[in-house]
C-alpha cells in the first residue's frame, strides 16, 4: 500500500516538475453555486460544488477531471415535514488525453459521452443558462458518462469551414462512481466560423440488453453581429423522441457589457418529449411532456452569475405544474503550484 | 432546517470571502491591438459557450487552453493565437 502511495506521490511530483518546465501549471477551476426550486408546491435547495482539475504534462499530454458534489435538500414528505438533505457525489470525467495533432486527440478513462451539444459543452453549472438539463439529455449519452477510449479532433479545417468529430467505445462498468454502459458511437459536426453556425449529428449503439440505437441532431448559432445565441437538439431512441431549442440575448448590445442593463440576459427555451414505450430507469419522463421556460441571467463582476426562471410543465399522464427556479453561480480558477498566478 | 441554514451560510461564505472575489490577482492586461486575431478566434470558438475569464495568468492560460483544445477541438494554431490574446 505504501509503495502505491509513494508511486502516486512521485507521479504527481513528476507531473508538477514537468508542468514547471513547460511554463504551465496544474490548475483547479470550476464552479460553486446554490440553487433553489419550487415545483408543484415542493421546494428544493441544492448547494453545489463542481471542481475541475487540469494537469498538463509536457507538450502533448493532459489529465483532466470534473466532479459534481451536491446536497439535495427537500421536505421529508415533499411539500410538508422537516427539511432533510441527501448528498450526491458524481465523478463526471477523469481522463488522460494525448494531443497527437490538430486532427487527432486520443482520450482514455471516464469521459462525457459525445452526443449532441448539451452533455459535453453546456452541462457545466457556470455555463448552462437554465438550472435543469433538457429532458432529452438522457437520450444517447448512456447516463452521461462513458468509461473507455475516444478519438476526437478536426477532420478538416479552413478559414471558412471546419469538420469536427468524436468517436468512442465505452465498456460496461458496475464499479461504484464509475458506472458505465457498454456502447459505441460518436458525433460529427460542421462548423462555419464566419457565421458561428454549427450543425451536428450524433449516433450511439448500446451493446448490452439487446442493444438500442439513439440518433440526434444539434445546432448552434451565435451570429457575430449581435449577442444572440440559439442552440437546440433533437434526439430519438427506443424510449421516445424529443427536442429542445433555446435562445438568449445579452443586452450588452444596448448599453455595453459592464452597464447595469448590459449585464442582463433574457433566455427562453422550449422543449417537448414524446414517449414511445415505457423503459425502466431510462431517466426520461414517464409520458409526453411539453415545457416552455423563461429565464433571466445577470452577470455580476468577479465571475458571479444570478439566474431565475419560470417554466410551465404540461404532462400527458400527470397534473400540469409550475416550476420556479433561482440560483447563483461562481466560476473560479486558481493554480495548484506556488507562483502559478504570475 | 439547520442543515439548510448551514449550507446557505457555507455557500455565501465561499462567495463573499473568496480571495478571488476580493483581491485581483497579479495579472497581465490584455492587449487587443497585438492579439486581434486571437480575440477573433476566441470569440468564434470559445465565445459560443462562455465569456473570457476576467483575469488569468499566462501559465494558467496555457493549462486552460490545453484543456479547451481537447474539449472545443481547437487547432494548434487556435491554441497559440488565443493564448496570445488571453495572456500576452
Amino acid at each position: 500500500m505504501k509503495f502505491r502511495w509513494s508511486m502516486v506521490v512521485m507521479f504527481l511530483v513528476g507531473c508538477s516538475a514537468s508542468a514547471q518546465a513547460q511554463e504551465t501549471v496544474p490548475i483547479l477551476s470550476g464552479g460553486a453555486g446554490f440553487f433553489g426550486a419550487s415545483a408543484a408546491g415542493a421546494q428544493y435547495y441544492q448547494p453545489v460544488l463542481a471542481p475541475v482539475l487540469t494537469v498538463p504534462l509536457g507538450k502533448k499530454w493532459l489529465i483532466e477531471s470534473r466532479a459534481d458534489l451536491r446536497e439535495f435538500i427537500s421536505r421529508e414528505n415533499g411539500t410538508s415535514g422537516p427539511y432533510q438533505g441527501e448528498f450526491f457525489g458524481t465523478l463526471e470525467y477523469l481522463q488522460v488525453d494525448y494531443l497527437a495533432n490538430s486532427h487527432v486527440t486520443i482520450s482514455a478513462g471516464r469521459f462525457l459521452t459525445p452526443f449532441g451539444i448539451f452533455n459535453e459543452r453546456l452541462s457545466a453549472i457556470w455555463i448552462d443558462k437554465f438550472q435543469d438539463p433538457p429532458v432529452i439529455a438522457a437520450i444517447g449519452t448512456g447516463r452521461g458518462y462513458s468509461d473507455g477510449f475516444m478519438l476526437r479532433g478536426l477532420l478538416l479545417a479552413s478559414t471558412g469551414f471546419q469538420l469536427n468529430y468524436a468517436a468512442y467505445f465505452s465498456t460496461l462498468s458496475t464499479v461504484e462512481k464509475f458506472e458505465s454502459q457498454r456502447g459505441t458511437g460518436g458525433r460529427i459536426g460542421i462548423f462555419l466560423p464566419g457565421t458561428r453556425f454549427e450543425l451536428g449529428a450524433s449516433y450511439r449503439r448500446t451493446l448490452e440488453d439487446g442493444g438500442e440505437n439513439s440518433t440526434g441532431v444539434d445546432l448552434s448559432w451565435a451570429p457575430h453581429a449581435a449577442p444572440v445565441e440559439i442552440k437546440g437538439e433533437w434526439a430519438h431512441s427506443d424510449s421516445g423522441h424529443g427536442y429542445w431549442i433555446q435562445a438568449s440575448y445579452r443586452l450588452s448590445h444596448l448599453t455595453g457589457s459592464d452597464s447595469g442593463l448590459g449585464r442582463l440576459e433574457p433566455v427562453v427555451r422550449m422543449q417537448q418529449f414524446f414517449r414511445s414505450k415505457p423503459v425502466p430507469d431510462d431517466a426520461l419522463p414517464a409520458g409526453n411532456l411539453q415545457r416552455p421556460e423563461f429565464g433571466l441571467n445577470y452577470y455580476l463582476p468577479h465571475e458571479i452569475r444570478l439566474n431565475g426562471s419560470y417554466a410551465r410543465q404540461y404532462f400527458s399522464n400527470t397534473t400540469d405544474s409550475n416550476v420556479w427556479e433561482f440560483g447563483i453561480t461562481y466560476r473560479f480558477l486558481f493554480p495548484l503550484w506556488p507562483g502559478g498566478a504570475k | 432546517m439547520s442543515r439548510l441554514r448551514t449550507a446557505l451560510a457555507a455557500v455565501l461564505c465561499l462567495l463573499v470571502f473568496s480571495p478571488f472575489a476580493l483581491s485581483p490577482k497579479a495579472q497581465t492586461k490584455r492587449a487587443p491591438s497585438n492579439a486581434s486575431e486571437g480575440e477573433r478566434r476566441f470569440r468564434t470558438n470559445c465565445g459560443r459557450c462562455h465569456q473570457a475569464p476576467e483575469a488569468i495568468s499566462p501559465r494558467e492560460a496555457r493549462a486552460v487552453l490545453r484543456q479547451m483544445r481537447v474539449r472545443a477541438m481547437l487547432s494548434a494554431e487556435d491554441e497559440k493565437l488565443i493564448l496570445e490574446y488571453l495572456a500576452p
